[in-house]
């Protein structure tokens, strides 16, 4: 399926193989069909952190929408045509002016997924599970953030069937600015809680 | 056992062999209990193909970091919540939230 | 693994491969049919014996490819002819 790429020779896991291997054989024995294994190849690319940035800007301009999203997860993102999964409750827990919030799976990596897409490779990290529970502050400073002084952090370890994601604030100076635009704002890593969102002038990195 | 929010628990101390949903470092910790999420089949019974049922509570339990962690280094208010089923909880001594 | 200590986090993302998403996605398709859940996938992944050396997909693969096996819809002989077939062909 995929090309062979010279220069990966010695990098290329033994999993490669063995998982085309499985796929193989599971379509030869009729165990799966191949327009299955498809669909959960798009599936999984069209979730992505945009879907995140979408429910936020929306909750910005809309305090029904703020509302609900705070209070069924799960209701607001099919609101916005989003497929949460099932059974797994999706809960967005709010910041505020005193309150900041982590998300972390110390027992694995569970995440929102079926809105946001895969994490980030730091998030399924040993470090990341180990320590965020421990120090979240020092973490979120190797982000690049440092919450002030008067500000409680909350960490949630997603350790049963509960996805997490953050509302972080609203940034100052916002006032003019579309969904789209306030959109742009919101990055992956600030719906995990290691930062906030970008300010209205602030560059919009590539890949955030 | 059903908790309401504001009940003080303690996760129970023991491990037990298999697959546990429960981390180590919650293990003998008092907290709080936040909300109650609701019945879920049991986990630890569904990772071994059996049904899980009857189904278990599950709740968003609330601890203080500094009761977590001696070298806990952040604010007294800093908060660690984790998600978890009725059978590893037992009420706790009594106290406000 | 909570509260354990750690070094600093690696903040770099590698570009997910073919393959990768192909774990991905045989382990939602098995779960679409009712052929494994989430939790026995959980499980199988803790009780590898190599699981802090295995990358994150590495040990998704490993543990889809234990519970095939446990529940005897593939042979490990099967998948290793297989995948030395494949491994022969791309070298």
């Amino acid at each position: 399926m995929s090309e062979h790429h010279p220069h990966e020779e010695t990098a290329r896991s033994p999993y490669a193989a063995r998982i085309r291997a499985i796929e193989a054989l599971l379509l030869e024995k009729d165990v799966l069909t191949e327009p299955e294994v498809q669909d959960r190849i798009s599936y999984m690319e069209a979730r992505s952190p945009a879907n995140g940035a979408k429910l936020v800007a929306r909750a910005w301009l809309d305090d029904d929408f703020n509302e609900l999203l705070l209070s069924d997860g799960k209701a607001a993102a099919s609101a916005l045509g989003m497929d949460p999964e099932h059974p797994a409750e999706f809960v967005v827990v709010e910041n505020t002016p005193t309150i900041h919030n982590l998300i972390v799976c110390t027992l694995c990596s569970c995440y929102p997924r079926a809105i946001l897409g895969r994490p980030p490779d730091w998030y399924k990290s040993f470090e990341y599970r180990s320590r965020a529970v421990r120090e979240p502050r020092a973490v979120m400073r190797e982000f690049g953030f440092e919450p002030p002084e008067e500000v409680e952090v909350l960490v949630h370890d997603s350790t049963a069937d509960v996805r997490y994601m953050v509302l972080p604030m609203r940034p100052s100076g916002t006032e003019e600015l579309g969904e789209q635009e306030l959109a742009r704002l919101v990055t992956r890593d600030t719906l995990v809680g290691v930062s906030v969102p970008l300010a209205p002038d602030h560059p919009i990195p590539a890949d955030a | 056992m059903t908790y309401e929010p504001g009940d003080r628990i303690r996760v129970v101390p023991a491990g037990k062999p298999g697959h546990v949903r429960t981390p180590s470092y919650l293990r003998g910790k008092s907290g709080w209990v936040e909300a109650v999420i609701g019945p879920f089949p049991n986990p630890e019974d569904l990772a071994y193909g059996l049904s899980g049922l009857p189904a278990r509570n599950l709740y968003k339990v609330g601890f203080k970091q500094v009761d977590l962690w001696d070298d806990y280094e952040g604010q007294a208010e800093d908060i660690l919540y984790a998600d978890v089923y009725e059978h590893w909880l037992e009420p706790g001594e009594g106290g406000t939230a | 693994m909570g509260g354990l200590p750690g070094g600093p986090v690696d903040r770099s993302q590698h570009e997910v491969e073919d393959w990768e998403r192909l774990a991905d996605a045989i382990n939602g398709a098995l779960e679409g049919r009712g052929l494994q859940t989430t939790d026995q996938h959980r499980r199988a992944i803790e009780s590898l014996e190599d699981y802090r050396h295995l990358s994150y997909y590495e040990r998704w693969a490993a543990a889809t490819e234990r519970l095939l096996v446990e529940k005897g819809l593939l042979t490990s002989e099967e998948i290793d002819e297989r995948a030395a077939q494949l491994e022969r062909r791309w070298s």
